[in-house]
């Protein structure tokens, strides 16, 4: 038996416009993930996850390809794996008007679950003294609590979490992340897209990115941080002269990322850098080992794709 | 799909949007009621007394009594045979002062209530039963808890049969108990009031309810079937309004008989079969005119035929509603 929990082939996904046109969401994509575990799913905006998990959950037709979740094929065998599975698919969607107990009851008699797991699973989320009150009423983080409190009435064997900690304050992140990764040692397979790639590297064992609805990378996390040239980050009085010195000198050369300030500077061995500068009369104020993180791959890859899926379009025209 | 149907169930009764037009369904027939049995009540001991001195008081006036010595005199003038044995009781009935020239009571008449009254009543708690319809999975779509609840429940066809069951039960059975009670309750008052009451009528009436509660039921079932189909209960009261005005003048304009107009068919199905007025030829006007039903210009339409002419209505919106439900992408 295969150990994938979710598999994907050639899955393509296009929307019709109304205007007639045909706008691709995702392209061919193969996915993999195994069960156990916590697995990221990344992409920028508009890169094809949210679509790919609707269709997984058979709320959006696959224009082609196939799709597998425990090794039955979705969405035509979906009604005998939909109870093992959880999702929260993009923003919490529940009735406004009926309070948040009302809500999780009504899901959890759908699938046949005692009012003691309702109980449970708000309790879970840490919704007590809260779950009587309107869903209308909730601030966006208390509704992305209910959400994955209606994931946890199937018990789930697999978890699909779209952007989960969307709206949660600083103490409410770090509650959900430690509740996935629980979930995670406890055996339930966990698919997290998200964008905080910090949480992801912390969180998940494997990840896939996506860029325009294709695969660029996937892997386990330490699989991709692999790779890529080595850099420092160093910081000088007058960084334009550092930075001519350095390219003539043949390094390559860029502003640092975010808020850092300096420059980033590929070279496998730091002491060449202070050589070099030193030579030309400039003292570095700092050097810093750039160390390479999720981020960095992620930017790499769906920067690079960005940049050909822009020149494949410009060719076309 | 017992669970489901029971969860529907429960979200149609923790909604409270159409527990309100569940409630009107039931008040506003009762207030119906309550207005007919107050506007064909009796006139009271008190009122007969009045009516009677303000009768003699007019009789008594110079100018009655003259108007009375005139046809006495003239009864040609009036209508009347001059031989007439009873000519004083003809003319004194002529032209005294009556009892209804002061006073108008209408008596509570079952067989005339079930063609004014009766459709009225089925109508509005149509369109009443026709809105919770509506509303109730509305909010599902525009709230976007439809896609949570697929979530649960991936079969989407067992999803929209265990709602559509619930808004057809529900509405199907509120409206026969509505109907029932307000034929029961006219026929009791009657019957209290002396009036014209057989159990025949009776049955005639609850008949009406029974046929009724199937049109309202069905009313209910096809604003479901719309909203499920257009996902918005604003965009289907919409579309409803448009094809109520627009296709009722099509029809008119079309000059198509008026047996295809929709009230026509909804009254036919309610009094089992409803007259309708065609034009006829102009021969029929002729010294000699045609000779079988050609120049009958009142026809009744079966309620056979109402039957089928709402039921294709019912059965083509309900099968858009699930085909789309079933292949459509779920926001």
């Amino acid at each position: 038996m295969s150990d994938l929990v979710i598999e994907t082939t050639g899955l393509h996904k296009e929307f019709r416009s109304r205007r007639g046109g045909l706008r691709v969401a995702v392209q061919g994509l193969d996915l993999a993930v195994n069960r156990g575990g916590v697995h990221g799913f990344l992409g920028p905006n508009g890169s094809g996850k949210t679509t790919t998990i609707r269709m997984l959950l058979g709320l959006a037709r696959a224009s082609k390809g196939s799709m597998e979740l425990f090794g039955h094929v979705v969405p035509d065998s979906l009604p005998a794996v939909i109870d093992r599975v959880g999702a929260v698919v993009e923003s919490p969607k529940f009735s406004p008007n009926f309070t948040g107990r009302q809500n999780l009851l009504l899901l959890a008699r759908t699938i046949g679950a005692p009012t003691t797991r309702v109980d449970a699973a708000i309790e879970t989320v840490g919704l007590t003294g809260r779950d009587r009150d309107r869903f209308k009423s909730y601030s966006l983080g208390m509704k992305q609590r209910l959400a994955i409190a209606a994931t946890l009435l199937k018990d789930p064997e697999l978890l699909i979490l779209d952007e989960p900690t969307n709206g949660l304050d600083p103490a409410g992140i770090r509650e959900i992340r430690d509740t996935i990764r629980d979930l995670g040692e406890r055996g339930v397979t966990v698919l997290l897209s998200s964008h905080i790639l910090a949480e992801v590297q912390q969180v998940c064992d494997s990840a896939t990115i996506i860029g325009n609805g294709r695969l660029l990378a996937s892997g386990r996390v330490d699989e991709l941080l692999q790779g890529g040239a080595a850099a420092v980050r160093v910081e000088v009085p007058d960084p334009s002269a550092a930075r001519g010195v350095l390219q003539s000198a043949g390094f390559s050369v860029a502003a640092a990322s975010g808020d850092l300030p300096g420059l980033l500077v590929e070279s496998e061995t730091p002491a060449d850098v202070t050589r070099v500068l030193g030579e030309a009369g400039i003292w570095l104020t700092s050097l810093t080992p750039v160390r390479r993180d999720l981020e960095s791959v992620f930017l790499e890859l769906t920067q690079a794709d960005t940049l050909g899926h822009d020149r494949a379009q410009e060719g076309g025209a | 799909m017992k669970r489901l149907l029971h969860v529907e169930l429960t979200r149609l009764r923790w909604r409270r949007a159409v527990l309100l037009l569940l409630l009107a369904a039931v008040a506003l027939p009762i207030l119906f009621g309550v207005a007919r049995v107050l506007g064909t009540r009796p006139p009271s001991a008190e009122e007969l007394v009045r009516v009677d001195q303000q009768v003699a008081e007019e009789t008594a006036r110079p100018y009655v009594q003259k108007e009375l010595e005139r046809c006495l005199t003239k009864p040609q003038r009036y209508g009347i045979d001059a031989d007439a044995t009873d000519l004083q009781a003809q003319c004194e009935s002529n032209v005294l002062p009556r009892p209804e020239w002061f006073s108008y009571y209408e008596t509570l008449d079952l067989v005339q209530e079930r063609d004014e009254t009766g459709l009225a009543v089925v109508a509005l708690v149509s369109v009443l039963l026709l809105l919770a319809g509506t509303t109730l999975v509305g909010h599902d779509w525009n709230s976007g808890s439809m896609s949570n609840q697929l979530l649960f429940e991936s079969r989407r066809t067992r999803v929209w049969t265990a709602k559509a069951l619930v808004v057809f039960s529900v509405s199907l059975l509120l409206s026969l108990v509505v109907f029932s009670g307000y034929w029961l309750a006219l026929w009791a008052v009657a019957r209290s009031r002396d009036l014209p009451a057989t159990t025949g009528i009776l049955v005639d009436c609850l008949q009406d309810g029974l046929r009724g509660a199937l049109v309202a039921g069905g009313a209910a079932l096809g604003g479901y079937a719309l909203t499920m189909l257009f996902r918005s209960t604003v965009a289907t009261l919409g579309v409803l309004f448009a094809v109520a005005v627009a296709g009722g003048a099509l029809i008119g304009v079309l000059g198509i008989d008026e047996q295809f107009q929709p009230q026509t068919n909804i009254a036919a199905v309610i009094l089992d079969g409803a007259s309708y007025y065609v034009p006829v030829p102009e021969e029929c006007f002729g010294p000699r005119p045609p000779t079988g039903d050609v120049c009958d210009e009142q026809k009744v339409l079966p309620a056979t035929n109402g039957s089928i002419y709402l039921g294709s209505f019912l059965v083509l919106a309900g099968a858009a509603s699930v085909l789309s439900f079933r292949r459509r992408d779920v926001p």
